[in-house]
């Protein structure tokens, strides 16, 4: 079998996400009750028997830092296995990452360390099940030098991908930065394929190619510089994701907005969600604490502490409130009389009597003072908090009110 | 104008001697004893072509390389080495040229000329 090193993107900003990332970045922004976006790119390489994993860091790291060194300290270092991560270490110049493609150039003695015959390049920011073997052997097969995996989309959301244009062989024969007019699959006039940012490619290759980026004029970005100027070139193709999708359902976000977030996080509260976080052959791994199990208290007219349609986590006690349709990360408390709807809470936060919160996003250790009311006049909400377009409040970390 | 070559050299002898001999093809060259030097060297004032010794104590030839690239990215980097591992190191990869060291001068002259007029054709 062939030697294949990963290499995770996890600098993201993610500043569509703000205030959610005014403290970290966004591999790191909590998701689904106790998982952190990383954790399924990183259960996708365990799944897929990859366990040589770097995550490149750079800006507001620490929380991803600890959250990597306590959850995925899993692997056995004697048998060459790693969950690694590297910051930013400036040992070529003195700059943040300038692209994508210049965060692996700027680690090219890693990769000189390793030596892998594969080099799979993922991005922390994203939400899928994927086994990335299937694909690591369509690279295989077809000889490739560089092989991009690709998901079918309509062709009204081009304006926000990466466009591949392939052949009937699905050689890649084009590829397009988030065009208007994007090229559509062979035989389908509505769909595009769309780059997920997972790629493969043999690490000489890549080497050489990230060298010569990296001496040009160029944003040294994988999807504007790197990949079209392999086309024609290199051995290039694409990868169908519905050949490798775990989930079968071609579930893959990037939950690169507030709403966005929202949604996805919600889509785990329905009866089948997309999103399958119970399959025993491809278990999402994280870090918890430990915490007594979740608990709901009173059973008086008015005062009863029930969760409907909800995640509950560990730690967590409905303590004569109510909570409809939502998402509680561990440690949260809501009190008597108090009613959360619609709403996502993350670890720590504490919801008092006859408080109500709908339609929110409260971000850890936030303390709602009793008799409180978010969510419902959003024109006095947005005076403190976030509000989005559609109308989600999101209550930044820590905040005090 | 005359053209500027930066020479990478930590041995003395053969410092003086690509001096001289560059001197004397009509050059201007700075040189620097290790690569620390070499990019103070850079930031003093761009030269037009930097031949690159690979075995150099302080800082050796392939971080030297790696910063040159980070730093200046247009410069040609010509990696004149009697160390026959080189290449192995991915970031070799980033020179223009591989010269072995030898006390004739004529490959590296006629490598230092190939790159400069590629550089002006480009």
């Amino acid at each position: 079998m062939k030697k294949v090193l990963a290499m995770v993107l996890a600098g993201g900003r993610g500043e569509r996400l703000y205030p959610l990332t005014r403290d970290r970045a966004k591999p790191a922004v909590p998701f689904g009750a106790i998982y952190r976006i990383i954790d399924f790119t990183l259960s996708n390489c365990l799944n897929s028997d990859v366990r040589r994993i770097y995550a490149l860091t750079q800006y507001k790291s620490i929380s991803l830092h600890r959250h990597i060194q306590l959850g995925w300290n899993i692997l056995s270092a004697p048998l060459g296995e790693f969950v690694e991560v590297i910051p930013a270490q400036q040992r070529i110049n003195e700059h943040w990452y300038q692209g994508t493609a210049d965060a692996i150039f700027q680690n090219i003695y890693t990769l000189q360390q390793e030596r892998p015959d594969l080099i799979l390049i993922l991005s922390g920011d994203h939400i899928y099940k994927m086994d990335y073997q299937k694909m690591i052997s369509f690279h295989q097969e077809k000889n490739a030098d560089l092989t991009v995996a690709a998901i079918r989309m309509d062709r009204g959301l081009s304006k926000e991908f990466g466009v591949v244009e392939v052949d009937r062989d699905w050689r890649i024969i084009g590829f397009e930065e988030k065009p208007e007019e994007p090229k559509t699959i062979p035989g389908e006039p509505e769909g595009i394929l769309a780059s997920m940012g997972v790629y493969v490619f043999d690490t000489e290759i890549l080497v050489r190619r990230l060298i010569e980026d990296a001496r040009s004029d160029s944003t040294h970005d994988f999807g504007r510089d790197i990949i079209p100027s392999m086309i024609g070139r290199d051995q290039v193709f694409a990868f169908d994701f519905r050949h490798g999708d775990r989930g079968g359902v071609g579930y893959w976000r990037d939950v690169g907005t507030i709403d966005a977030y929202f949604e996805a996080n919600m889509d785990l509260v329905s009866v089948t969600p997309q999103l399958n976080l119970y399959d025993p052959q491809w278990p999402i791994l994280t870090y918890q604490s430990s915490y007594p199990p979740a608990k709901t208290v009173l059973e008086e007219e008015g005062r009863m502490g029930t969760a409907i349609n909800s995640i509950i986590s560990n730690g967590c006690i409905i303590s004569g409130g109510s909570v409809k349709r939502s998402i509680l990360s561990p440690k949260v408390i809501v009190h008597s009389y108090a009613e959360v709807e619609d709403s996502i809470l993350l670890e720590g936060v504490d919801i008092g009597r006859h408080a109500r919160v709908r339609k929110t996003i409260i971000d850890k250790d936030v303390q709602i003072p009793a008799g409180m009311k978010i969510g419902y006049d959003l024109d006095e909400d947005a005076k403190r908090f976030t509000v989005t377009g559609s109308g989600i409040v999101v209550v930044p970390r820590g905040m005090r009110l | 104008m005359k053209k500027k070559i930066l020479v990478v050299e930590d041995e003395e002898g053969l410092r003086l001697l690509y001096e001289e001999e560059l001197e004397a093809e009509g050059y201007e060259v700075l040189s620097a004893r290790n690569g620390r030097e070499a990019i103070q060297r850079l930031e003093e004032g761009k030269p037009d072509l930097i031949v690159l010794d690979i075995v150099m104590p302080v800082m050796d030839g392939m971080e030297t390389l790696g910063r040159i690239v980070g730093k200046e990215r247009k410069i040609p980097i010509i990696l004149n080495t009697s160390y026959p591992g080189y290449r192995e190191d991915f970031m070799s990869w980033a020179a223009d040229a591989y010269v072995t060291k030898s006390a004739d001068l004529t490959e590296l002259k006629d490598t230092i000329k190939r790159l400069l007029e590629k550089k002006r054709a480009r």
